[in-house]
């Protein structure tokens, strides 16, 4: 590191000193014209151009502008000194704009030490695009960051970096990388033995997994893996620990990312997750009298309870979970209570039922007042959240009682709360017109337009509404002082349905009038505007004060605002027109809206777009977070375009854009995993089709590992062991097992415990996987092995599961065999192939080989059916636990002279009969005894 | 993920400034300013270590006269990263022998390089202060 430069600290040491502004303006002159010319010397030392630079880049730090050095700086990076290069790094990652021109001077630098053999260099090339990587640099520098992260020579400190690095470059420029591509191999580093590296790939790994979730899928079970050897094996390296926590960083970054998944299907890994989450429960009980213990265990806690909730927010580790809280939101630390508050919101957003919240519901109210703003607005999202029709009378008007004296900064956002809250929850429409006047009234200049556009909307489209609207609406009109979003919606309502309430004594054509008009002289234009409007719609229904309205329309015929003045005139025509046929026409009572989703929902969705980590849940109720999941983490920013122009179409009654609402510009969200290409040769087809007919055997096997297989079928269940030896003399590590390409409703398979990650050289790791057929199924699943040695490796073949594994013989009579063999009756239930096969060295049907492979598939053979000894016939049963049992009737009829042989399944389940057939027809036609 | 790492004394002098997400000069300057007199005036005691700035949160701590202040995510673990500003705060320490304000001031570059042997690229990168030192110590041997 830059050893210190006296030249510099003098420099720093003179500034210091400057007592005012000016004596310090003119000292930095000064130096920067000694600067200037220094520069101009072509003599200048390395070190001299180090000291210089160094000046610069403190001048820049105080907030000077500087415009000279870059070429220097640019200079030093190619320095062969460590720290004149860094000094030369730090000019350019601190005073250059990613986008500046500049960069390109030094990316070629970059590029070389970046390359080089020496850590060092390699770590200062990586700060550099780690702090202003370009797009340009994402293209020509990625694949060099990408092969720093996975080489195995790459020390730690590479690695730690050229993961970060990596994941800026993708932040900025997804498209440019092969993500998919690269994710099996990045995922595998979250079992590198050192935690530094671990929580540095974490964090790649979580941004791209948001976006890649079923190329990263493997990272679920490591990520499990990991907090089970740190929680519970306590296994980590001593220097990892943080005030006797381990890693809690890393614990929770692991603990998040598992919220972007749905939660896990495998029985096993949700057991050690279970455990892991209990663990970290009763962790919270002893609270650590150190500061700095109590806050890492906190964070992992607060953590552990969003990932609880995420798994089953009615399991009981939640309600354990919730009595927690509870103690949480009255705690006096403050951090407590906020954060309290924050997760029982989180709780809220999830939950089947809000009781266990509700019991706290003075608690929360009172937090309202807390001396923290932060804590204020995490109680007002609780609030909010925890609101139903049982107590958003009670929530509501707390709210509009603490809006009056609320933080400034937090007014638009809680009106905004309020009215949805009023909308949803409403049980009269009395108490909804009533508060939200009573809302727009009070809450005055933080009403957003989105607010009265809902009520309008909402009026219009309740019939039994607009009466008492009319009236409300018209009382707040009376009061001398009327906030001018209050005048709005009055204008629009009488205009509508003022008609309505006219009969009644105080409410006359007249005094509606003299109401609104009165407010005109203190509104904005386009409120002036929006009241022409309900003036000519009066013009229509109140012929009784037509003189006075058309007298408002003369006078703004002469004001100086354009649109105020089309509006007058025209209107001033249309009702001074003989015939009245086109003003009804067109003062027609406004048709209800088309149903659409709330604008001010979109409007507070915005606020939480903007983040690299995905929200796993919004502010608000179980509802909200429901629709939120449909739509997807992405979609968000799209709903709110779509949203924001459809509210502005409610205000004029023009064009309907609000069809766009329901257009999903999003596609199907849920991707299918693309089958995985297999590994093949004639080998893995031979070692696989013989363990279809035998249990024990070979599976696979290359120069570097040997995989075979135990495996044992009773009834309905079965056990498959899994052995895999590491030939090489070097450990694998980071080493996964996983099965896919199977119907879980039909079969489930799941692996005992977790696989260890590695395998020591020339040792066997055993795998037991239990196997349960549910119903009939198709085909066999695959087996995914992946590893690391050098490079990574994996393997994909089939698992030797087919429906015929749990077939059991049975023995029947010739009479027994054909009564049900007609009972079962042709196609569909039968399967029939006629196929060529080859005779075996004396020129005849392999018969042995014929009987091996339809006991081998469970079979029993029945000898005394066919009289032709060369015909075989087979009964067997499958065994499922959801479809009970399956029978299975076979015929094979070889035709030596035609060289062809007809095989006929018959099954009371089509599907069995097709899945035996298809089995069974590939050996029989195979010329060689297996 | 930290949008900006700022650390400020109580007048508002920003010590050190690190940012993460791309702001124009003048930016920085008006978030400087919006940051310290958001913290500056809030309770030790009886406030949290926590508060909204625009879409984002600033955590914060308090060492004698100075405020370490990270931005990050609405969504982010907060006591994580308060506990991510002791950690980075025990390094300086450590590596400075008991820091001071005038340390990070006349140390600025050192400063820069122990911030990237930490955080990078807006992520915690090293969560072991014995593995950070031994690491800053080898770079010192450097020429």
């Amino acid at each position: 590191m830059a050893s210190s430069m006296r030249g510099l600290t003098q420099f720093i040491a003179d500034i210091r000193a400057c007592r005012v502004k000016e004596l310090e303006e003119k000292r930095i002159n000064k130096e920067m014209a000694n600067i200037r010319r220094q520069f101009k010397d072509p003599q200048l030392s390395s070190y001299q151009r180090k000291k210089y630079v160094s000046k610069l880049i403190f001048v820049y730090i105080l907030g000077y502008k500087v415009d000279v050095g870059h070429f220097e700086a640019a200079n030093l990076v190619t320095s062969n000194k460590y720290t004149e290069k860094q000094i030369g790094y730090l000019a350019m990652t601190l005073m250059l704009h990613e986008h500046s021109e500049l960069l390109l001077m030094v990316v070629n630098s970059i590029k070389k030490d970046l390359e080089e053999n020496n850590e060092y260099n390699n770590c200062l090339a990586l700060h550099a695009i780690a702090n202003v990587g370009s797009n340009e640099m994402a293209e020509t520098l990625g694949p060099s960051v990408h092969r720093l992260l996975i080489s195995p020579t790459s020390p730690n400190f590479v690695k730690k970096k050229a993961a970060l690095t990596l994941l800026r470059l993708y932040r900025k420029y997804p498209e440019v990388l092969p993500v998919a591509e690269w994710a099996q191999r990045i995922v595998s580093i979250m079992d590198d033995e050192d935690l530094g590296v671990v929580v540095s790939v974490t964090s790649l790994v979580m941004a791209m997994a948001q976006d890649n979730l079923d190329a990263f899928s493997v990272c679920y079970q490591k990520a499990v893996d990991r907090l089970h050897k740190l929680i519970i094996d306590r296994e980590y390296a001593a220097t990892y620990s943080y005030y006797r926590i381990p890693t809690p960083w890393l614990q929770v970054k692991l603990l998040r990312l598992l919220q972007y998944y749905p939660p896990s299907m495998d029985p096993t890994v949700l057991d050690v997750l279970q455990k892991v989450i209990k663990a970290i429960l009763n962790n919270s009980v002893e609270v650590a009298s150190n500061v700095q213990q109590n806050n890492a265990q906190n964070a992992i806690l607060f953590e552990a309870i969003g990932l609880a909730i995420h798994l089953d927010a009615s399991s009981a580790m939640v309600t354990d979970a919730a009595e927690l809280l509870a103690r949480f939101i009255s705690s006096k630390e403050t951090n407590v209570r906020y954060l309290g508050l924050d997760t029982m919101a989180h709780l809220a957003a999830r939950s089947d039922s809000l009781y266990s919240i509700k019991q706290h519901q003075a608690t929360i109210i009172n937090s309202l007042r807390d001396k923290d703003v932060s804590v204020r607005r995490r109680a007002l999202d609780l609030l909010y959240s925890m609101c139903d029709t049982d107590n958003a009378e009670i929530i509501v008007g707390e709210l509009l009682r603490y809006l009056k004296v609320a933080d400034y900064g937090l007014r638009e956002e809680m009106v905004l709360k309020i009215a949805i809250s009023t909308e949803k929850f409403a049980t009269s429409y009395k108490w909804y017109i009533d508060t939200i006047l009573q809302l727009i009234s009070s809450a005055g200049d933080h009403v957003g337009e989105e607010v009265w556009y809902r009520v309008v909307q909402i009026t219009t489209n309740t019939d039994n509404l607009q009466e008492y609207a009319s009236r409300a609406v018209f009382e707040h009109l009376r009061q001398p002082q009327c906030h001018e979003s209050l005048v709005k919606v009055g204008g629009y309502i009488l205009g509508e349905y003022g008609h309505l309430v006219a009969n009644e004594p105080g409410l006359s054509p007249i005094e509606q009038f003299q109401a609104l008009h009165s407010k005109s002289p203190y509104c904005s234009a386009p409120t002036r505007a929006l009241l022409l409007t309900t003036y000519i719609k009066w013009v229509n229904v109140f012929p009784e004060i037509k003189d006075h309205l058309v007298n408002v329309f003369e006078r703004y015929r002469y004001v100086l605002d354009a649109e105020l003045q089309q509006r007058a005139c025209e209107y001033y025509a249309l009702a001074t027109r003989p015939q009245e046929e086109l003003l009804q026409q067109m003062c027609e009572e406004m048709p209800p809206f088309p149903p659409r989703g709330s604008a001010l929902l979109n409007r507070l969705n915005k606020k939480h777009t903007d983040t690299e980590d995905g929200r796993v849940w919004i502010i608000g109720g179980k509802e909200a977070n429901e629709d939120q999941f449909r739509k997807g983490r992405k979609a968000t920013v799209d709903t709110n375009v779509t949203g924001a122009n459809g509210a502005a179409a409610t205000s004029g009654g023009g064009p309907d854009l609000m069809s766009l609402a329901d257009l999903d510009l999003n596609g199907p969200t849920g991707l299918m995993a693309a089958k995985p290409v297999l590994n093949s040769s004639p080998s893995i087809d031979k070692w696989y089709e013989k363990l279809c007919m035998s249990n024990d055997g070979i599976l696979y096997e290359d120069n570097a590992i040997q995989m075979g297989v135990k495996s044992e079928y009773h009834g309905h269940l079965g056990r498959i062991a899994l052995y895999v030896g590491n030939k090489m003399s070097v450990p694998l590590t980071a080493f996964t097992a996983s099965v896919t390409g199977y119907n879980p409703d039909a079969v489930s398979l799941t692996f005992a415990k977790i696989p260890s990650n590695t395998i020591h050289p020339k040792t066997q790791a055993q795998h037991v996987i239990h196997i349960e057929s549910k119903k009939p199924f198709e085909g066999a699943p695959i087996l995914m092995i992946s590893y690391l040695a050098g490079s990574l490796t994996s393997i994909n073949i089939q698992l030797p599961l087919l429906v015929t594994k749990f077939f059991e013989g049975v023995t029947l009579t010739q009479a027994d065999f054909f009564e049900r063999w007609k009972l079962i009756g042709g196609a569909p239930r039968e399967a029939q192939v006629v196929f060529p096969i080859t005779l075996d060295a004396s020129g005849g049907v392999d018969l042995v080989k014929n009987k091996k492979i339809l006991t081998g598939h469970g079979f029993s053979l029945l000898l005394d059916v066919d009289p032709n000894p060369l015909n075989l016939v087979g009964a067997g049963v499958l065994h499922t636990s959801a479809a009970g049992k399956v029978g299975c009737l076979l015929r094979l009829e070889p035709n030596k002279v035609a060289k062809l042989c007809r095989l006929t399944v018959r099954s009371t389940s089509e599907e069995v009969a097709a899945q035996v057939m298809q089995a069974m027809q590939k050996p029989l036609s195979k010329n060689s005894a297996l | 993920m930290i949008r900006f790492i700022l650390v400020q004394n109580r007048q508002g002098k920003t010590r050190l400034s690190k940012w993460y997400a791309p702001f124009d000069d003048d930016e920085k300057v008006r978030i400087r300013g919006e940051v310290h007199r958001l913290i500056a005036p809030r309770d030790q005691k009886h406030q949290s270590n926590f508060v909204e700035y625009r879409n984002y949160k600033v955590v914060y701590r308090r060492y004698a006269g100075l405020f370490f202040c990270l931005c990050v995510d609405s969504n982010d673990n907060e006591l994580a990263y308060l506990e991510a500003i002791h950690l980075f705060v025990e390094v300086l320490d450590s590596f400075f022998e008991n820091v001071c304000e005038l340390d990070l001031v006349f140390n600025f570059y050192k400063v820069y390089a122990i911030l990237d042997e930490v955080f990078l690229a807006g992520e915690i990168e090293e969560t072991s202060k014995e593995v950070v030192l031994a690491r800053l110590e080898e770079l010192e041997k450097l020429e």
